[in-house]
């Protein structure tokens, strides 16, 4: 070894001990069980790296491309959301992360940009969603002003930040976009260990879009806190809910099929029940799973880029009493609290966890949501319609405060001056009441068409036990025929609503995304439609300004006039035909 | 005292009517204000009561995509109580409108300027309605009265121009100048008026001093009028509403650029969806130029009775306008009996009227059928406004052969009755 190489050598050990001074990368997995034979899975990243290094573009965890976007940006802070499918909360209880780390339907961005005014803000979200646009290979670039909207209440920064004055709040939505392997990629890429090992191993396209309900989220804050510097904090997250039966069926042969009788167990109580007729009977017991049958594969070893995570990589809410067969070197640790246990992972050792069939024991109590909120579009035809929301309390003696906060496309007209409110107790009745009494204060942004859509945002406070319904009428514009997409009748998406319950440690919730169809032209007949019209007016125009520039004459000075010209275009003829003749005689 | 006692049976029954419909079928404003035949963007009552709801909470209404109306009708109808609670006060507000609009055509048929004019008498003038029957065709039209239920502010306009016409024939040129600047003010192309209006004045001024002011000096001054009473009333809406460039742009740019194409009976809206967007702006100027050419040529040619240019004028606007209802075509058949005489001279009534009924009775159908049915496309009722522009457009150019025919007979009295050709 040379003297050259060695001081390299020794160089680059010097600046990795000082980096991981201010450095570091945790990543970790939950799973936890839910009812009706689901399992949440929640796999988090976070890595830290210093502000001074992060300026001087010196990335060690964090990833490169993306520095670079949010300093091409001047983004402070940004959270990125790849959403599909439905959180059940009826069933599933509260959302992970209190909601934080999920976004609507499809995707959603928002970010705190550093500039001097809102143009330039705008400028530089263009250039964000442009280069997000291609590093996620998402169709971030869609994102332009009719897609943008600057919440005023309904977001807060979730960083550090010196100066506010100058930051601005840009949110954008596109509830159609399809997440898929192609978004999936780009992101485990972001990773230190890039999907290789640590618990995104487990992370394959095949089985997380096949999911109930997946969220991706990369969320971006520089953190200060007195003691030391600052920063800058880089958490993906990906939240998926699998169907443990549907991801348990061998990919090369996915059709479910049928119990073979002897394996059904029947319900002989009932009349009917003979050889060839059967009950099924719920079965009573919790059904076996394990890591490598729901994912697919097992986790590669842990990410050697983790440090002193005293915790364990893995953690699985079940109760204490369920049977777990975890892979042989894992070190398995209980919490207090009867449902958790924590596996952490030797490197470079596959690691998989095994959950025999077991009579059903306790369940992990799932809390109750603070709120149930659901939208929908109701009434009929293409013309018009109306906007339903409700929200539900579930709490028996709390009212609860929160913030509405929707952005409706620009070809859905709502009109506000029909907004009305209807209230449920828990004894049924409805009663409707001046939607004021409910609304604390609204911030309203019409749309512009073609410019900008609607913003709405409201300060609502739900009463205890009860159910609360709002509706306003809405009108669909029709529009020029290349704006409407290849699909044109399939609707067009609206973007799901945010609510914001909370002030310090907010909880979020999304309604589902809405199709909303729009009336349609033909669109096989442009040439059709451009040759009519053209002529109604031709005839109008011909027929008006034909009276308007000629003379009267009566009928016999018509054919007067007629028959003269008859006589002498004949004469003319004859003429020429004359002296074609002569002409002919003469040359010859 | 007998005509007395018929026009107050035909101005109480007309109010009366109204007022019966509206406690017989309570939903039915509603149901006519969301209809696309009574309600266009630019004058529709839900919309001016979005804009009504933002002015009162001092959001600009001008400052979004729904509110396209002239500023000054916020204050007049945020004194009224809201429709919502109590319809009546705004329907009986839209009846008293209508009343005043039959009052003035009851005027302006008394005065006698549709039949003869400063240096020209229609042959046939023994064969006319009086003021009454006139008065009793508009109040009494469907589309009137549909108009006025569904509360369109298209009938403000309307009044503006019917009140600039009566106050030309009896001879109050300054009055007739501010209510056509009233009605330019509200929706742009009453302006295009002007010419013949400023002929009527100087016509009935030159009939009735027996004096012929000069007339550049005359078509100046009203041309000042005109020009200061819309000055004038901008003036007041830049007080009323803040942020006069979004003003501007959200009402009359809106109603010179089209940019919201919703359904309506005229043919520039399915013309723009279906338009390459490369030719949008150039067939934007050519509609409008189209717009705009009959008023030359039907001033020119028609020189000797502006009364009817005006009609005929109104009658284009109800046709090839951007945002036509069926409320610009009631002015028009408000204005058509006026020329009752010109009736035995016209050669395709019965196949426009009938092209007018059947695309009345079809309309609606096929708007359904696209729209809620599902079982028809947007084609359907395209085709219909169609051929309603084609009634239309053939109704006018006979009204206009009959009034040149009848033109030619009076300077050839030798021709009467004769067959004729145009050449």
């Amino acid at each position: 070894m040379t003297v050259r190489s060695l001081f390299s050598l020794l160089f680059l050990a010097a600046f990795a001990s000082f980096a991981s001074a201010t450095s570091d990368y945790h990543e970790s997995l939950v799973l936890q069980p839910l009812p009706q034979s689901a399992l949440l899975a929640s796999f988090n990243f976070q890595s830290n790296d210093s502000q001074e290094s992060f300026d001087e573009r010196h990335f060690r965890y964090f990833p490169r491309a993306l520095g670079q976007i949010l300093r091409h940006a001047n983004t402070k802070e940004l959270h990125l959301r790849f959403t599909t499918g439905r959180w059940d909360a009826e069933s599933w209880g509260p959302r992970p992360w209190n909601g934080t780390k999920e976004g609507g339907t499809g995707v959603e961005l928002w970010a705190w940009i550093d500039a001097v005014d809102d143009e330039a803000a705008f400028a530089k979200w263009i250039t964000l969603t442009q280069s997000l646009s291609g590093l996620f290979c998402a169709s971030l670039n869609f994102i332009d002003s009719t897609r943008t909207t600057r919440p005023v209440a309904s977001f807060e920064p979730a960083g550090t930040h010196a100066a506010l004055d100058n930051l601005h709040l840009l949110h954008g939505t596109l509830p159609g976009e399809v997440v898929c392997t192609e978004n999936l990629t780009p992101f485990l890429k972001l990773l230190p260990c890039k999907g290789k090992a640590g618990v995104a191993s487990l992370l394959d396209g095949h089985k997380l879009f096949d999911a109930s309900w997946q969220s991706m989220s990369v969320d971006v804050r520089p953190i200060c806190t007195e003691t030391s510097d600052c920063v800058v904090q880089i958490d993906q997250s990906v939240d998926i809910v699998l169907d443990i039966d549907r991801s348990k069926r061998p990919r090369d042969n996915p059709i479910p099929r049928p119990v073979p009788n002897e394996q059904l167990v029947c319900d002989t109580s009932k009349p009917y029940h003979s050889d060839d007729t059967c009950y099924p009977l719920e079965s009573t017991s919790e059904k076996a799973w394990g890591l490598s049958e729901v994912f697919g594969r097992s986790i590669s070893g842990s990410c050697p880029l983790t440090e002193g995570s005293a915790d364990g990589a893995v953690c699985l809410r079940v109760p204490h009493e369920r049977e777990v067969h975890a892979s042989p070197g894992a070190v398995e640790a209980r919490k207090a609290d009867g449902y958790t246990r924590c596996f952490t992972l030797e490197s470079s050792t596959p690691f998989d966890l095994m959950i025999p069939e077991q009579q059903a024991t306790a369940q992990v109590p799932l809390d109750e949501p603070v709120l149930r909120a659901e939208r929908t579009i109701v009434g009929h035809g293409q013309e018009r319609g109306g906007m339903r929301i409700i929200f539900d309390n579930p709490s028996a003696t709390n009212a609860v405060d929160f913030i509405y906060f929707e952005t409706l496309p620009w070809f859905l007209r709502p009109y506000v001056h029909t907004l009305q409110a209807t209230i449920t107790g828990r004894d049924g009745l409805r009663r409707q009441v001046p939607a004021s009494q409910f609304i604390k204060e609204t911030f309203y942004r019409p749309a512009i068409d073609r410019e900008r859509g609607t913003q709405l945002e409201l300060a609502l406070s739900v009463p205890a036990a009860s159910t609360v319904t709002l509706t306003y009428d809405f009108e669909k514009a029709i529009l020029r025929y290349t704006e409407y997409p290849p699909d044109a009748n399939r609707g067009f998406n609206v973007a799901p609503a945010v609510i914001k319950v909370g002030g310090e440690h907010p909880i979020y919730l999304r309604t589902t995304s809405l199709l909303l169809p729009l009336p349609t032209p033909d669109f096989s007949m442009p040439y059709n439609v451009i040759i009519l019209t053209s002529t109604v007016i031709a005839l109008a125009f011909g027929s008006i300004f034909n009276l308007l520039v000629r003379r009267f004459v009566t009928a016999e000075e018509a054919s007067a006039m007629r028959a003269q010209t008859l006589k002498s275009r004949l004469g003319g003829k004859i003429v020429a035909l004359r002296d074609k003749i002569r002409g002919k005689s003469k040359t010859e | 005292m007998g005509v007395d006692r018929r026009k107050a049976a035909v101005f109480g029954g007309a109010f009366v009517l109204r007022l019966l419909l509206l406690v017989l079928f309570p939903s039915l404003p509603d149901l006519l204000t969301g209809r696309v035949e009574v309600s266009t963007p630019v004058t529709s009552f839900k919309r001016l009561q979005e804009g009504l709801f933002l002015y009162t909470r001092n959001v600009s209404p001008y400052d979004g995509g729904v509110f396209h109306q002239a500023p000054l009708l916020l204050p007049i109808f945020s004194l009224l109580p809201s429709s919502q609670g109590f319809p009546l006060p705004t329907v009986v507000l839209y009846s008293l409108i209508d009343l005043l609009n039959a009052n003035a055509l009851i005027t302006i048929s008394e005065s006698g300027w549709a039949v003869s004019g400063r240096s020209y008498s229609a042959i046939r003038k023994h064969i006319r309605w009086d003021g009454v029957t006139i008065a009793a065709c508009f109040l009494f039209n469907p589309f009137t009265i549909a108009t006025c239920l569904g509360r369109s502010t298209a009938v403000f306009t309307s009044a503006g121009i019917l009140h600039a016409i009566s106050s030309a024939v009896t001879g109050k040129a300054f009055n007739s100048m501010l209510a056509l600047g009233f009605a330019s003010y509200l929706s742009i192309y009453p302006a295009l008026l002007f010419m013949p209006l400023m002929l009527l004045c100087y016509d009935q001024r030159a009939q009735t001093a027996q004096t012929f002011p000069s007339t550049t000096v005359f078509a100046l001054q009203h041309l000042a009028v005109f020009l200061l009473s819309i000055a004038g009333l901008l003036g007041v809406s830049a007080l009323l509403i803040g942020d006069f460039r979004a003003f501007l742009s959200a009402t009359y740019g809106f109603q010179l650029l089209v940019p919201d194409l919703t359904p309506n009976v005229g043919l520039w809206w399915y013309f723009f969806i279906e338009i390459f967007d490369s030719f949008r702006e150039f067939f934007l100027g050519v509609f409008w130029l189209h717009l705009a050419s009959y008023m030359g040529g039907l001033t020119i040619r028609l020189r000797r009775q502006p009364l009817f240019v005006l009609s005929s004028l109104l009658g284009i606007f109800a046709v090839f306008k951007p945002y036509p209802s069926i409320s610009d075509a009631s002015l028009y058949f408000a204005l058509l009996p006026l020329y009752r005489h010109l009736f035995p001279l016209m050669r395709y009534t019965f196949f426009a009227v009938s092209a007018l009924l059947y695309a009345t009775l079809l309309g609606p159908a096929f708007y359904h059928l696209w729209i809620y049915a599902g079982s028809g496309n947007a084609n359907f009722f395209y085709a219909i406004t169609l051929v309603w522009s084609l009634g239309l457009s053939i109704l006018l150019a006979d009204t206009i052969f009959a009034a040149l025919r009848d033109e030619w007979e009076y300077d050839n009295p030798d021709v009467r009755g004769k067959d004729v050709k145009q050449v």
